[in-house]
């Protein structure tokens, strides 16, 4: 058997594990496995509106994936895409609402700060992480309980829509990203991820940068030697990623939401690296895995309607999925040394 | 002067020791697994599945002590998963660690919703918290010191034992010495015929011992009942004290006090009427400043120990190039 369907083969016989331990914390729940799995299905795929409403939720878990993705190549893990996702929302959102510009060049313009805030918001820790090897794992995890926080702050102390919850004021409609259906919210935000994704795997597979990172990732010995210098780059990675992070808030804001609220886009950037690694740090696999935390997301809002199980359920299924994905059985030798150098590949 | 007064006390000390306890409980499982050589992402999951299952354990059988026992059940029960699909599979350990604190969280609130029909939290329904310790002849012989010394749960003073315990373990048991060697030199520890896998995983499961009580202690402690993520981030903290401490539980336990101290100071802060969203920062912001400032400290040792494993690189490079033109 060649390597690719082995490894192909694997990750299917785990998603079947999965979904059987899936199955069974189901029915620990009190609920119908096949009951919970159709009322799944007809949520997010039932008819139009549900399509479209399953492409909503896609899209910021695949332009976070794809920011994962960046990461994950180049042997950074960015689990800080959460809070740059809330801090590039909420600047997307203060340029829709302070400044007046004419359309598209104030979508630009919010986008583009989005972009700049995700970059700064992970800029302290990624300088760390390349100068003084500082575990970027941990003081990303950290740094997004912060940034929710800041976030909220801003929101309900410092712009607070007057009479309003806890919420910015809306942005101009010149800040909108167009939609594309009348019938639903779905927007260019979606195109913006499909791009990205195609670009970055595109970048990855044809420049002599992309090779680099890629090196980096998996022998950064060898990425020293040949003249790659390991720690700039592990810089810039992981401060490209958090751009895409802040990117994909930006989307949701200026697409969706039209405002920045408290909590406004909860678990996208942990969703958008779960699908990164289940698609092995691939951009273009990474639409496919965002499409199915995407459906089930857009699923488990009826869910919570038709069955008496809380969505959260899908959040069990998924983690289930990569805990499966993650022992490869059947990928791994049984010779593998026990003391070698784990890598991420999983 | 009066507000410096009304800000630090011997309340302020007080609450220090009681919000140091859980994070320095589930850090000292945490030494477990550092000094094993295991990165374990996975304690605040643990630490999550330990204050539900209190809480469940509580409300069944109506004692605390069962109740904290179910806690550091589920928590071994995570550990346990973390140990089978680390250790055995040989699974990257952060997606593990990762998926697990998902998996926690997730589980939670379903069970929640599926056992109380509610979200956010679970109050009442018959919560029994753990009993308060007084200590006898502490008021007679402290007087108004004596908040330092009693009237604690007994989560917090095994906490606060378990420090020079766990001294003792690294430096004088067998098994203590043997996480070591598994984390330092596991080829040594290879050759010696000591079983990493059997060390492993008897490292993970006593961190799931420790991060389960720090779980009860959350949820039966002080306040008793249990909100949806209510570990919120704490189990991360302790990763953050592990990586500069390097599971040493004396420095664990200066870095676990000055996270309680931020939690009290900070909970202190906002009854000032400062903005709650900033105050509820400074935990993190200090564990960030600490990891920055500490990893900024370990430079030169890091300098010092690229150069050592670079002319051992070289040096077997030149020893084994000849040996390997030979054929076998």
């Amino acid at each position: 058997m060649s390597e690719r369907l082995r490894a192909v083969s694997g990750q299917i016989i785990a998603l079947g594990v999965a979904l059987l331990m899936g199955a069974i914390i189901i029915l620990m729940v009190g609920e119908s496995p096949v009951h919970v799995f159709m009322t799944l299905m007809r949520g997010a795929f039932g008819d139009q509106e549900k399509i479209a409403g399953t492409l909503l939720q896609t899209t910021p878990i695949l332009i976070c994936g794809v920011a994962a993705c960046i990461g994950l190549r180049g042997g950074m893990f960015n689990v800080g895409i959460e809070g740059q996702l809330f801090l590039g929302g909420f600047a997307a959102a203060w340029v829709g609402f302070t400044f007046s510009l004419p359309t598209g060049i104030h979508t630009l313009a919010a986008l583009a700060l989005a972009v700049a805030a995700g970059a700064a918001w992970v800029a302290i820790p990624a300088y760390f992480r390349a100068r003084y090897n500082t575990n970027e794992v941990v003081s990303t995890i950290l740094s997004n309980y912060i940034a929710v926080l800041l976030t909220s702050y801003f929101t309900i102390f410092l712009f607070k829509r007057p009479g309003g919850w806890s919420e910015t004021p809306p942005i101009l409609a010149t800040a909108y990203l167009p939609e594309i259906f009348s019938f639903s919210r779905l927007n260019w935000g979606l195109f913006i991820g499909l791009l990205l994704a195609v670009g970055v795997a595109l970048v990855f597979r044809y420049t002599s940068w992309g090779y680099g990172v890629t090196m980096v990732g998996s022998a950064p010995k060898f990425a020293e030697y040949g003249g790659v210098n390991v720690k700039r780059q592990g810089f810039v990675v992981l401060l490209l990623s958090g751009a895409v992070g802040g990117l994909a808030g930006g989307v949701e804001t200026l697409g969706v939401h039209h405002r920045f609220m408290e909590g406004f886009a909860p678990g996208f950037g942990f969703d958008g690296l779960i699908a990164a690694l289940l698609a092995n740090g691939s951009p273009v696999a990474t639409i496919v895995t965002a499409l199915f935390f995407g459906a089930l997301r857009s699923g488990s809002l009826l869910l919570e309607v038709d069955t008496t199980a809380s969505r959260e359920i899908i959040t069990v299924i998924q983690a289930l999925i990569i805990l499966s994905v993650s022992a490869q059985v059947l990928v791994r030798r049984r010779g593998d040394s026990q003391a070698g150098e784990r890598r991420w590949k999983f | 002067m009066e507000i410096l007064d009304k800000l630090i006390n011997i309340a302020l000390v007080a609450a220090t020791l009681r919000t140091t306890a859980p994070i320095l409980l589930v850090a000292l499982g945490g030494s477990f697994t550092t000094k094993a050589g295991i990165f374990n992402i996975g304690l605040e999951g643990q630490m999550l599945a330990g204050a539900f299952f209190a809480v469940l354990g509580s409300i069944w059988t109506g004692s605390a002590l069962a109740g904290v026992a179910c806690g550091v059940a589920a928590a071994l029960a995570f550990a346990l998963a973390f140990a089978v699909l680390v250790v055995t599979f040989r699974a990257n350990e952060v997606v593990v660690g990762l998926a697990l604190n998902i998996l926690a969280g997730g589980m939670t609130i379903s069970l929640m919703k599926a056992i109380f029909g509610t979200r956010g939290s679970i109050v009442g329904h018959g919560i029994v918290g753990l009993p308060k310790v007084q200590i006898p002849g502490a008021q007679a012989l402290l007087g108004s010191w004596a908040p330092l010394i009693s009237g604690f749960t007994p989560i917090v003073y095994v906490a606060f034992i378990a420090v020079p315990l766990l001294v003792l373990f690294y430096n004088r048991t067998r098994l203590g010495l043997y996480i070591r060697v598994v984390g330092e030199k596991p080829e040594a520890a290879e050759a010696l015929g000591i079983s990493i896998t059997r060390v492993r995983y008897t490292a993970s499961l006593l961190c799931g011992l420790l991060a389960g009580l720090a779980g009860a202690h959350l949820s039966l402690g002080y306040i008793t009942m249990f909100t949806e993520n209510m570990s919120s981030g704490r189990g991360f903290m302790a990763v953050a004290i592990l990586i500069f401490s390097n599971g040493d539980p004396l420095k664990v336990l200066a870095g676990c006090l000055l996270f309680g101290f931020a939690d009290a100071f900070s909970l202190r802060l906002q009854t000032f009427g400062f903005p709650s969203y900033l105050v509820l920062t400074v935990p993190y912001v200090v564990a960030l400043a600490a990891l920055f400032a500490l990893s900024y400290r370990a430079r030169p040792k890091i300098i010092r120990e690229t150069l050592a494993s670079m002319q051992k690189l070289l040096s077997t490079d030149r020893t084994s190039a000849p040996a390997d033109k030979n054929p076998q």
